[in-house]
């Protein structure tokens, strides 16, 4: 029988040619996920059609800034998905705030949320950061974007001016089809890096065709 | 001497200017008493500290302060045995955010039934009024009935009212000439006293009549940003009060939208079993979209109109996200199509 095998990226781990993150709550799944059990310890598989990072590590990833312990700042969480391999990596001393603006993905993050102890819901327009500084205690190591919307960029971009640490990192899968449909992506994807490099050094970027199409995947870290 | 007052997730805090607590409340353990306690402005800890610190002058929202005490939440929480760790801390964060978020769930999703009552408010109110009105025509023109006919609009009419009271002391371009050579009767001053009165009140409905509208407005814009953008805010209140609320809206076939309003118009259609004509519309054909298009095409630009309020009402029943900028211009542009195929 195959063994689950440790990857380069923190707390991910291989199998079959799959790649999974340790069940913070052995027992229960997030989204229908197989569970796999090896010498003692329970993994979640994380499944590269549903999940932009599992897609990007297996498109060819060098770095994905996760760590034990971590804050993430995490917008556009909807129902918990990738949030959830992300509370597995980070363990029950990091922290996610996730902010999700639709009411019905939200209700079923809650759930989640709770059982897990480490991610934080907040039912907030990611353009209004205003709206839920209260919620965040303090600055955080990573701030995550997922939302499909036309001014993706400038939303990461001023959420990392309020929330991110020094030097801390900034994530975003850009969807080209959210900012123009008519246009070619890769000419799409050239003007966000160009607008991103203003205020990050881009360490990574990798597109996730076929897990997701039109889809690019970028790590940042702040220059500042 | 001056203290600052900070409301934490975990208690009250008060500090003096060199930051360090004075005092500290904790609030009970349970995450939904916490998300209670949050909610309130003043919730009795602060009181309690108040009373207890009489020689300290406490000041509130104060945001250095606040930021500061957020920063060390986790230390002080357990430091204070609040918390034992910083797992445990995180817990009651999740619980406690939780909680909010499903206050606020029920909140939002029960301001939909506001709009009902404004809208039926402001139906009532258009009733009265008119009741009131005319009976003010009728009353008034036993002394002056030339004006009832000079002055058609009702507004300009009970302000002549109110400000003049008798015809001898109007001046009005339009009324100067009429005055003097009047076939109604002379009022003495109570009799025009009291018709000063009712004109007075009247006005006041009118503007109470504007601050609903304002009120409504407002209301609609935040329980359906997309459906009111798109519709107007006035038609919008009155598609959202009939349908009996944003989620039975957001439930409806996009046909029925259409008719939304036009109840009467088909049963009578029904009753008549096709020799009458049946509906296109309901209150939507007053949207300047379906107005300002040719009688012939009002029929489609309706079936669009309501096609894309359907979708509308869907977004803002679900997660209110703004995109009625684009949906308004893909309207625009099906409705040139329409227009321009016509020629
Ligand atoms: C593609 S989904 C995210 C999926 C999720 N990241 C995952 O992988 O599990 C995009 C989400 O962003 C949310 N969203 C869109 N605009 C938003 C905004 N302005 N603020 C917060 N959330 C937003 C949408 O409601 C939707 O749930």
């Amino acid at each position: 029988m195959a063994e689950m095998k440790q990857t380069k990226f923190h707390g991910v781990f291989k199998i079959d040619g799959r790649i999974a993150t340790v069940n913070l709550v052995p027992g229960k799944k997030a989204y229908g996920e197989d569970l796999i059990k090896d010498r003692g310890v329970e993994y979640r598989i994380w499944d590269f059609w549903r999940s932009k990072p599992a897609a990007a590590i297996k498109n060819g990833l060098k770095e994905l800034p996760l760590k034990k312990g971590m804050a993430i700042l995490y917008l556009g969480i909807a129902n918990g998905t990738t949030s959830s391999h992300f509370s597995d990596i980070i363990g029950k001393e990091g922290l996610i705030y996730g902010v999700e603006i639709s009411g019905r993905p939200f209700r079923e993050l809650l759930p989640i949320a709770e059982k897990r102890g480490n991610i934080i819901p907040i039912l907030a327009n990611a353009r209004m950061p205003e709206d839920y500084e209260n919620n965040v205690l303090s600055k955080v190591d990573l701030v995550y974007e997922d939302v499909a919307s036309n001014d993706q960029v400038e939303i990461l971009i001023r959420n990392c001016l309020k929330f991110l640490k020094p030097k801390g990192y900034a994530v975003i899968a850009i969807k080209s089809q959210s900012i123009d449909v008519t246009r070619n992506p890769r000419e799409i994807y050239k003007e966000c890096i160009k607008e991103f490099e203003k205020h990050f050094d881009i360490i990574d970027k990798v597109e996730l065709d076929p897990y997701e199409k039109y889809h690019l995947f970028v790590v940042m870290k702040s220059k500042r | 001497m001056y203290a600052y007052l900070v409301k934490t997730l975990i208690g009250v805090f008060s500090l003096d200017e060199n930051r360090r607590v004075i005092s500290f409340k904790p609030f009970s353990k349970d995450p939904s008493q916490i998300a209670m306690k949050l909610s309130e402005d003043s919730p009795s800890e602060i009181q309690q500290i108040r009373t207890e610190f009489k020689n300290f002058e406490f000041v509130s929202g104060n945001l250095k302060m606040e930021a500061f005490v957020k920063e060390n939440l986790l230390k002080y929480a357990i430091e204070y045995s609040f918390v034992k760790n910083q797992v445990e801390f995180n817990q009651l964060l999740t619980k406690v955010n939780s909680e909010l978020a499903k206050q606020k769930i029920k909140e939002t999703s029960r301001r939909d039934q506001l709009v009902i009552h404004v809208n039926n408010a402001i139906e009532e109110l258009d009733k009265s009024v008119n009741v009131f009105i005319e009976r003010l025509r009728e009353w008034y023109s036993f002394h002056f009935p030339e004006m009832d006919r000079m002055i058609e609009n009702h507004e300009t009419y009970v302000a002549l009212i109110e400000k003049f009271g008798n015809r001898q002391n109007i001046d009005d371009k339009k009324l100067n000439h009429l005055k003097d050579r009047s076939s109604g009767m002379d009022f003495t001053e109570d009799d025009t006293n009291i018709l000063k009165l009712f004109a007075s009140d009247i006005t006041k409905l009118y503007q109470l009549r504007e601050s609903l509208l304002d009120y409504q407005s407002k209301l609609v814009k935040d329980v359906a940003p997309n459906f009111s953008a798109i519709a107007g805010d006035a038609i919008a209140a009155k598609l959202i009060a009939k349908a009996g609320g944003l989620e039975r809206l957001s439930r409806m076939p996009s046909s029925t939208i259409q008719l939304l309003g036009s109840e009467k118009a088909l049963f009578r259609f029904l009753k008549s079993r096709g020799r009458s004509k049946s509906p296109k519309f309901g209150l939507i054909y007053n949207h300047p979209m379906i107005q300002n298009s040719p009688r012939e095409t009002q029929g489609k630009v309706a079936r669009l109109l309501a096609a894309k309020l359907s979708i509308a009402s869907r977004i803002d029943y679900y997660s209110k996200e703004y995109k009625a900028d684009e949906m308004k211009k893909d309207l625009e542009n099906k409705v040139k199509k329409i227009l321009s195929s016509k020629e």
